[in-house]
Formats: structure tokens, C-alpha cells, sequence
């Protein structure tokens, strides 16, 4: 389960301040996956380097499967799997070398690494290519291997941020079927996006973020009923046109 | 940290980075094909430049000269071997005219043949010619076909009666190929000679008269100034290639380890894992030290081949060449190198964000390095223990000087150890930058995190300011240690400078850095009186006095071990080389100095000093990563070696007695958790050898009773019981608190 309280991180951009993620908290369970959304600059990737440990916030804490973030983040960081945009792969290396390389990273041992990656393979139908360099794989090939990647410690946790921008129907589609792996898996899933059709598909509660507030948080049916609007894009455009939402830098 | 040191663990991610760069074939091209380019290229450039200006041994080929008449033929070799020969006996020639009678190696008349078959005469002529007779027609062709250099179709002698004797005239008509090298030299070496000849004649006929007829013109030409030896400076030019290629290897895949990692999308899932940055970019580095390291192997053995089967080795070393030997030798000092050089480019290539951005800051950095590297190519110039300590010249002139034959100790040591430090330095650096745009908004945060004030205090340094603040330490102290002698400072002066130094460098400065980087001074220094604060006054009195009571046990037995010690190797020292009015000299010197200042300035401030340092600042980062075993041990290597380098000359018989002191005080301080009775043990400790060094070797003799320096047998005995008995009373007067001081 993840637990964030009060996040705030502000950055300094040409000795000006900037509060990037503003007093954000949520809660995700296991076997839920959780929305974060926004726009771009909204904080998402800010909030998703604090929970990673990346970032120290400024105030407020991240709890995971009950244990605090507190200067122990590479502890913590075992039990997080991240799935990101440009994730890329290492072309001179075979599909399974670059597993087990990552496997190695989150301390698992080489046996089970070895079991855990026949297992994946056959989950993520990536057998074939297995020992194949990454460099002759097709994107679909590579998209697979990156999932299998963030999979290969088993975590309970999975970070994905904006993981379908820059792919097809079917690669989109891809993406679809392993969250609801993850999510059958009982996993806890926290989604960053701005695709807000894509979420209101796969997400079953949801976070609003814009310009590093949370503006609202729960179910699409609460949204609903908070906003008196039918989809997450339509309460989003109500949300960045009102003046009263404006957050302004703080000195 | 552990969990990936342990177990292959480590191991396992080098293999991956390895991997990775040595499948690239951009790899590959630099370690494999560049070599193979490179040198036979640079071999060729260098010959021309190099065989003209150094070697002149022997001609790549010999000059052919066609002549019309058989006779003739054999007059001409006969007369240019008469000329050669004189030059060699250094005498004018004699040449007796009209009356050889042998023809020396007469040969075939073909002019196409005389080209082919090459010259079996001696080789130790400056220039050859090969003559052959022939026809008019076949001579006139074969000089525009290029299969001779000259063609002499005129060769006639008249003998010339004179008052006394005779002498001889030649006519001589020759042609040449004229605006073709080949050809015009050949025809300059051969007026050259027939010249010789002429000023022989002329001269035998001045030598006929009595009195000689004056020479018009007696001269003489000295050369003043240094004589440049264009062999060293060309034998600098071989190690600048050498680093170079070295460089151009290790490059790519540091670009590629590091911004390759950003551009392919892959850094942000690694610094997402678990592992510290600094296991991620020390596999890293393992792998581009390896491929610089497999370049330098790779280049070594070009060069070789090179120097050995192009001529060159001879041309620049002499008739014996280079032998593997020495470049085995200068192998280690590319590895050096390499191991600071690579944490260069992982640095940098850290900070960039991409390649071409990596790029643009590789170019300038390899610009500036041929800079120093250019210095080498000066001819006559000296290793001295100062540029051992500049990145790059040192290990330049180091290659040179072993190359060369040359090398000095000082400056190779400090180019050795100073390299490895700021090898470690610049690692440290590049670990803080590896990943740092993914993980912050700006780099900033990690520039700021290295060199700026930290926000929290922290108990104990780490060892990447360590490393810094060693990197910066160690040229300062060299540079500072030899400014005594500098200033001619001598006696006492020079002890109240030394000690000056060691306060500044050694304790004022760590505690200064230690407030900036915002350290528990006490921790960090050990600066609690190691009994704790929540016992009894009685109690604390009386740990107090067993700690004392120890370190002066330990004391007692220390410095016997430490003198031994430094017998076992004080024919290293530089005083064992000193005659004996000069160790007199000295030692009156020394005595001259009242023996409170002695003590004053060379047992009690670098003890104070040092211990501050050692005990206080580098053992506190060791022990921040490593258990207390391993980092005494550590810290006392540090101590050993930087005893080793004090002053101008290279004291390596002190590094084994120094690492046994380390090792005590180190113990010392780690059970107690405090730094004052480690002082009090440095002091007595130095106390004690000073004292003895006071007096004459003969009356150490009389009093130990024995004929040699050595310290007697039940002596030693009593020094070891000293020793267990203070190790004793220390565990004791130390035991039963859980909470030591030391922090760790």
C-alpha cells in the first residue's frame, strides 16, 4: 500500500521559486490502481520521483507496505517496480542478459532470477527473443521486454508513468492487459497520465492534479457527482478554465 | 552497499557494462583497428623526421652510377673507396693514380642488373654508390628510365708533372636527372666526395714543400650551448602517443556507459533500482578502465612491432633498440592512467545529457591534455618531485624517463600516488553526478551536495569527502613540505615550520572542512574524553588513569618495535647513502636545538596533528562504511604513505614502522572511542625515538650492551611485555561500557 501525506517540493528555476507539487496526499490499496492525472507540468512526475525516493520532499512523508521513507530509500526501492515512457533498452545485450542484469540491480538471487525470468517469458510471450540482442527486437518486442523488466523483482508496487504516450492502438492495448495482470496479481498500481480516456478505463479511483495541487481525488462516480460533469476530460477542461483554480508560484 | 560487493554480485554488473561496450564495434574500432592504423603511419612520419635528424646510419638504398668504360668503372670505385676509407681512419685520402691493380668486386656490366641486385659491400658507408659500366645508349636510357642516378660519360686522367712529383687531373662529365630528388642528391654526395678528393690532393702537394705552403685558412667552429637530445624528446613523443590512444580508447565507452544511458531511455529505470549510485558508475568504470586498459595492451604491442620491425627503435634508442621489457614496464603506468583518466570521462560524461552534449566536453578536456603532454617534448626536461604531483606530466615523464633508463624514485612515487588519489577524487565526483539530471530537476542539487553546505548535521564524514579532501591534501602537503628547503630553513626553524604546517594542514583545515561540510565535530574528531559522561566521578578517574597507564606501557614497547622496524630497511634511507662528515653535520645541527623545542615541534605537534587528522578525520569515514579491523588498517596505510612522502626525499624506511604505530593508536582510539590518549601514545611514542637520537650510536651501544644498533633481546622481551600489559589495562579500563564514544 501506498501512503503519501502532505507532499510539497519546491524547485528553484532561475533563482525564482517554484512549488512543483503542492501539499498532495493519496492512498492507494492493494489491488487498486490509482490515476494520477493532470496536464503537463501538473507535478505527476515530481510526485512519482518523491514516492521513488529520487526526490526528498520538502515536507509531508511516503509510506510503503507500512514503512516510512525516511533516508532509507534504497530499502524501500525493492519494493517499487517502474514502468516509464522512454523506457529504453541496451542493444548489445540479449533480452536475457538485460533481465537478469536487472535482477542483480534489485538484489534477487541468480537462481531465482532464472525462475522468475522463464516465468515472465512465458507470461509476456517473450521466450522466443529471449536470447535475441535487444537491438533486432520490433517496438512491440521492446515494449514487452521493458514490462517483464519492471516485473522481474516481483514487486508490490508498481509506478507507471505515462506509459502508453508514443504507442499504437496495440501497444496501448498491451499496456491494458498487463495492468489488469497487475491488478489481478493484487498489486498496487499508481498510474501517471495524461491520457484521461485511457485512465477512465483502467483506473478505479482517480487523483486531479494541476499545477501541483490535488484539485480532486476519489471513484469517477464521486468525481461525477463533485463536478456535475460525465468524463474526467470534460471536468478537466472545467478545471484548467477556472480562474479560481489558478495556483501562482509562491515566493 | 554490501549486498552488492558480496557474492558475484559486483562482479556480475561489470561483466554487463563490459559486455556492452566490447560488442559495440565503435568499441572495438578504436581498441583494434586504430593500433593497426595508427602507428605504421606514424612510424613513417617519424622516419623521415627522425632518421634524418638522429640516425644517418645508413642509406635506405645506395646511389647507382653508370659509366661508359669498363676501366673507368673500376678507377671511379676504386678512387671512392679510397675516399671512404680515409674518412673512416679519419686521415685525408691517399689516392695513389693510375696504379690499382685490383678491381674490387668487378662487376657485371648490365646497367638494369646493377639496380636489382643490391649492394653486398659494407654497410657502415654514410652513402653508397654501386657502379656499373655500360654502352652510351644503354647508359643515356637508363638514366631518363630512373634504373641509375648518374651517368658519367666522360672519365679521362692526365698526369700533370710538378717541380716535385706529379699529379693527377681528372675530367669528368657527368648527367643527372635534374628536379628529381633521387637523382640530385646522388649527384651532390658524389661531388661531395670527389670534392674530398680534390682538397686530399691539394693538400699532399702543400705538404711536398719545404717548408708546407701555408694553409690559407686555418678554421675552426665550435658548437656552444646544450647539446639537445633529440633521441629523449622523440622517446617523449612515444608515451604522448601511447596516452593518447590509451584516451581515444577508454572514450567511447565512457560516452556510451554514461550519456548512453540517457539517450537510449535506460537511466531512469537504473537509478529507479535499489543500487547505489555509486556501485552503478564503479562497474562503470571498471569496464571503460578495462577497455583503456585492453587499448593500452593493444597500442603497446603496435608500437612494439612498430619500434622493433620499422627501424625506428634503433633510431631512437640506439643499436639495441626497445625491448618488450620496458614497454612491459610502462604497461602498469597506463593502467594508472587509465584508472584516473577514465574517472575523468565518466565525470564529465556524467554531467552531460546526451552524447553529442558529452562530446562537446570531451574535445576541449582532450585539446588540454596535450597541453602537458606537449611540455614532455621539450628536450631537457627534468622529473622533478614537483611535477610528480601534476595529473598527466607525471605519468608522461615518468614513461619517458623509463624508456630512457632514467627514472628517479620521488617524483615516480608521487606521480603514482598522486594520480591514484585523484583517480579515487574524480570517481567520487562522477558517482554524485552519474544520474543526477534524472533524479532532480537540475544538477544543482548534486554540485551543491558535493561542494556545498549541507543542510543536516551528520555524525561522521563519508569517503567521498574524504577522497576530496585528500585529493586536494596531497599536492599542497608535497608542495608545502618541500618549501623548507626552499627558504633554506634550517635547525630549529625548520622544525618550527614543519610543525606549523602540520597544525595548519592537519588540524586546522580538517576541522575547518569538517564545520563546512557540517560534521558533529566531536564525533567526527573523536574530541570526548572516551570515559562517558553518566559514570561516577571516581569511575571516570579511574578509567581515566587506566587509559594512561596503558598508552604509557604501550609506549614503552612501541618505539623498540618501531626502531626495529626501521632497521629492516634503513639502508633505504637516504641518510645511509650521506658520508660520515655529512650524518655528522646533522646530527651536530640537530643537537643544537634545545631538546624542549625538539619535543615541542617534533614529537608533540605532529602527534596532535596527525591525530586530529588520521584518528579523527580518515578513520571516521572509513568506519562510516567499513568494520573497525579494516579501517584502522586503512587509515594506517594513509599514514604510512603520507610519512613516506614528507619532505623532499622519499622516506620508505619509514612506512612499515609508521603503519605499526597507525595500527596501535588506531585500536587505541577505536576502544576508547577518543582521540586524547592516541595523542598522548604519538607523543611519548615520538618522544621516546627523539630521545634516543640524541645520543651517539656508541654509547646506544654501551648502554643496550650489545656490538650492534639493535636493541637486546631481554630489552625487546620487556617491550612486549609492555605491550600485552597495556593491551590488557586498556580492554579493561574500557570494558563493560556498550556505548563506546565512537559513534559507529
Amino acid at each position: 500500500m501506498i501512503v503519501a501525506e502532505n507532499l510539497t517540493k519546491q524547485f528553484v528555476v532561475r533563482g525564482v521559486p517554484l512549488v512543483a507539487v503542492n501539499n498532495v496526499s493519496f492512498r492507494v490499496a492493494s489491488g487498486e490502481v490509482y490515476g494520477l492525472l493532470g496536464p503537463n507540468g501538473a507535478g505527476k512526475t515530481t510526485t512519482l520521483r518523491m514516492i521513488m525516493g529520487l526526490l526528498e520532499p520538502d515536507a509531508g512523508h511516503v509510506e510503503i507496505g507500512g514503512v516510512r521513507s525516511c533516508g532509507n530509500t534504497n530499502g524501500l526501492r525493492k519494493q517499487l517496480g517502474l514502468i516509464s515512457t522512454n523506457d529504453g533498452v541496451y542493444p548489445w545485450l540479449t533480452v536475457r542478459e538485460m533481465l537478469l542484469y536487472f535482477a542483480d540491480l534489485y538484489v534477487v538471487e541468480p537462481e531465482q532470477a532464472r525462475s522468475r525470468l522463464q516465468e515472465l517469458a512465458n507470461l509476456l510471450d517473450i521466450h522466443r527473443f529471449l536470447d535475441q540482442r535487444c537491438s533486432t527486437l520490433s517496438t512491440g518486442q521492446k515494449q514487452r521486454v521493458t514490462l517483464a523488466r519492471g516485473l522481474m523483482h516481483d514487486p508490490p508496487v508498481m509506478l507507471l508513468d505515462e506509459p502508453t504516450r508514443g504507442l499504437d492502438v496495440v501497444g496501448s492495448q498491451a499496456i491494458f492487459r498487463f495492468i489488469d495482470l497487475l491488478k489481478e496479481r493484487g498489486k498496487v498500481v499508481l498510474l501517471s497520465t495524461h491520457r484521461l480516456d485511457e485512465a477512465e478505463r483502467v483506473c478505479d479511483r482517480f487523483g486531479l492534479l494541476h499545477r501541483g495541487n490535488m484539485q480532486f481525488e476519489g471513484t469517477l462516480s464521486e468525481l461525477q457527482s463533485m463536478t456535475g460533469k460525465p468524463h474526467l476530460v470534460d471536468m478537466f477542461i472545467a478545471l484548467i478554465d477556472s480562474p479560481t483554480n489558478e495556483v501562482s508560484p509562491q515566493a | 552497499m554490501n549486498e552488492y560487493l558480496s557474492s558475484g554480485r559486483l562482479w556480475r554488473l561489470c561483466q554487463k557494462e563490459l559486455r556492452e561496450s566490447l560488442r559495440d564495434r565503435r568499441t572495438l574500432f578504436t581498441l583494434i583497428l586504430m593500433p593497426i592504423l595508427v602507428y605504421p603511419l606514424l612510424s613513417m612520419a617519424l622516419q623521415r623526421l627522425v632518421i634524418g635528424s638522429i640516425s644517418k646510419k645508413e642509406p635506405e638504398s645506395r646511389y647507382v652510377i653508370g659509366i661508359e668504360d669498363e676501366r673507368a668503372a673500376n678507377e671511379l670505385r676504386h678512387i671512392l673507396d679510397e675516399v671512404q676509407k680515409a674518412r673512416e681512419a679519419g686521415a685525408s685520402p691517399a689516392i695513389v693514380v693510375g696504379r690499382q691493380t685490383t678491381s674490387p668486386g668487378s662487376r657485371v656490366s648490365v646497367v638494369e642488373e646493377a639496380q636489382s641486385s643490391p649492394s653486398a659491400q659494407d654497410s657502415d658507408v654514410l652513402v653508397g654508390f654501386d657502379i656499373a659500366g655500360a654502352d652510351r645508349e644503354t647508359l643515356a636510357a637508363a638514366l631518363r628510365a630512373g634504373s641509375i642516378d648518374i651517368a658519367i660519360f666522360k672519365f679521362e686522367v692526365e698526369i700533370v708533372p710538378l717541380d716535385r712529383g706529379e699529379a693527377s687531373a681528372y675530367t669528368v662529365e657527368a648527367e643527372f636527372r635534374q628536379n628529381e630528388l633521387r637523382s640530385e642528391s646522388a649527384m651532390s654526395e658524389l661531388r661531395r666526395e670527389l670534392q674530398l678528393m680534390n682538397d686530399s690532393q691539394a693538400e699532399q702537394i702543400r705538404k711536398r714543400f719545404q717548408p708546407p705552403w701555408p694553409v690559407a685558412m686555418n678554421f675552426k667552429a665550435m658548437g656552444v650551448g646544450e647539446n639537445l637530445d633529440a633521441g629523449a624528446s622523440i622517446a617523449g613523443v612515444i608515451p604522448l602517443v601511447l596516452i593518447l590512444m590509451t584516451i581515444t580508447g577508454a572514450v567511447y565507452p565512457a560516452i556510451d556507459l554514461t550519456a548512453g544511458e540517457r539517450e537510449r531511455g535506460t537511466m531512469e529505470a537504473l537509478i529507479a533500482t535499489p543500487a547505489p549510485r555509486f556501485i552503478l558508475l564503479l562497474s562503470k568504470y571498471v569496464a571503460v578502465v578495462s577497455v583503456a586498459i585492453l587499448t593500452a595492451l593493444a597500442n603497446l604491442f603496435a608500437t612494439w612491432m612498430t619500434l622493433s620491425f620499422g627501424g625506428l627503435g634503433q633510431a631512437i634508442f640506439g643499436k639495441q633498440g626497445v625491448s618488450i621489457w620496458t614497454l612491459v614496464q610502462i604497461l602498469p603506468l597506463l593502467a594508472i592512467f587509465a584508472a584516473f583518466f577514465s574517472a575523468i570521462l565518466l565525470a564529465l560524461c556524467s554531467f552531460a545529457r546526451s552524447f553529442k552534449e558529452a562530446q562537446a566536453y570531451l574535445i576541449p578536456v582532450m585539446l588540454l591534455s596535450l597541453g602537458p603532454g606537449l611540455v614532455v617534448l621539450l628536450p631537457n626536461v627534468e622529473f622533478t618531485p614537483l611535477l610528480g604531483i601534476v595529473p598527466l606530466v607525471n605519468i608522461l615523464l615518468l614513461s619517458r624517463d623509463i624508456m630512457t633508463g632514467e627514472s628517479a624514485l620521488v617524483p615516480a612515487f608521487a606521480a603514482v600516488f598522486s594520480t591514484l588519489i585523484y583517480a579515487c577524487a574524480t570517481l567520487v565526483v562522477a558517482s554524485r553526478l552519474f544520474g543526477a539530471e534524472s533524479a532532480t530537476s537540475g544538477s544543482q542539487e548534486s554540485w551543491s551536495d558535493l561542494l556545498g553546505r549541507p543542510k543536516k548535521l551528520r555524525l561522521l564524514p563519508d569517503l567521498g569527502e574524504l577522497a576530496i579532501y585528500l585529493a586536494v591534501l596531497f599536492p599542497v602537503f608535497f608542495v608545502a613540505s618541500n618549501l623548507g628547503g626552499v627558504f633554506q630553513l634550517k635547525g630549529q626553524w625548520a622544525l618550527v615550520f614543519n610543525a606549523l604546517l602540520l597544525f595548519v594542514l592537519f588540524l586546522f583545515a580538517p576541522l575547518a572542512f569538517g564545520w563546512y561540510r557540517r560534521l558533529d565535530l566531536r564525533s567526527t574528531f573523536r574530541l570526548g574524553d572516551g570515559v562517558g559522561s553518566g559514570e561516577p566521578l571516581a569511575k571516570r578517574g579511574f578509567r581515566w588513569l587506566g587509559y594512561a597507564l596503558s598508552v604509557l606501557l604501550l609506549s614503552l614497547g612501541l618505539w623498540m618495535v618501531a626502531f626495529e622496524a626501521y632497521l629492516m630497511f634503513e639502508s633505504w634511507s637516504l641518510a645511509s647513502q650521506l658520508t660520515e662528515a655529512d650524518k655528522d653535520k646533522l646530527k651536530s645541527d640537530f643537537l643544537k636545538v634545545p631538546f624542549w623545542l625538539v619535543l615541542l615541534t617534533a614529537a608533540a605537534a605532529p602527534a596532535v596533528a596527525e591525530e586530529f587528522f588520521f584518528r579523527g578525520f580518515v578513520l571516521s569515514a572509513f568506519r562510516s562504511k567499513l568494520a573497525p579491523f579494516r579501517s584502522v588498517l586503512y587509515t594506517s596505510i594513509l599514514f604510512g604513505l603520507f610519512h613516506v612522502m614528507a619532505g623532499s626525499v622519499l622516506s620508505l624506511e619509514k612506512f612499515l614502522p609508521t603503519i605499526i604505530l597507525g595500527i596501535a593508536i588506531g585500536f587505541v582510539a577505536v576502544r576508547t572511542g577518543s582521540l586524547w590518549p592516541g595523542i598522548l601514545l604519538h607523543t611519548l611514542h615520538n618522544g621516546l625515538i627523539f630521545g634516543m637520537s640524541r645520543f651517539e650510536e656508541a654509547d646506544l651501544a654501551k648502554w643496550f650492551g650489545t656490538d650492534t644498533k639493535h636493541i637486546p633481546i631481554p630489552w625487546l622481551c620487556g617491550g612486549a611485555i609492555a605491550i600485552a600489559l597495556g593491551t590488557g589495562l586498556l580492554y579493561f579500563s574500557s570494558q563493560r561500557k556498550k556505548i563506546h564514544e565512537d559513534p559507529v
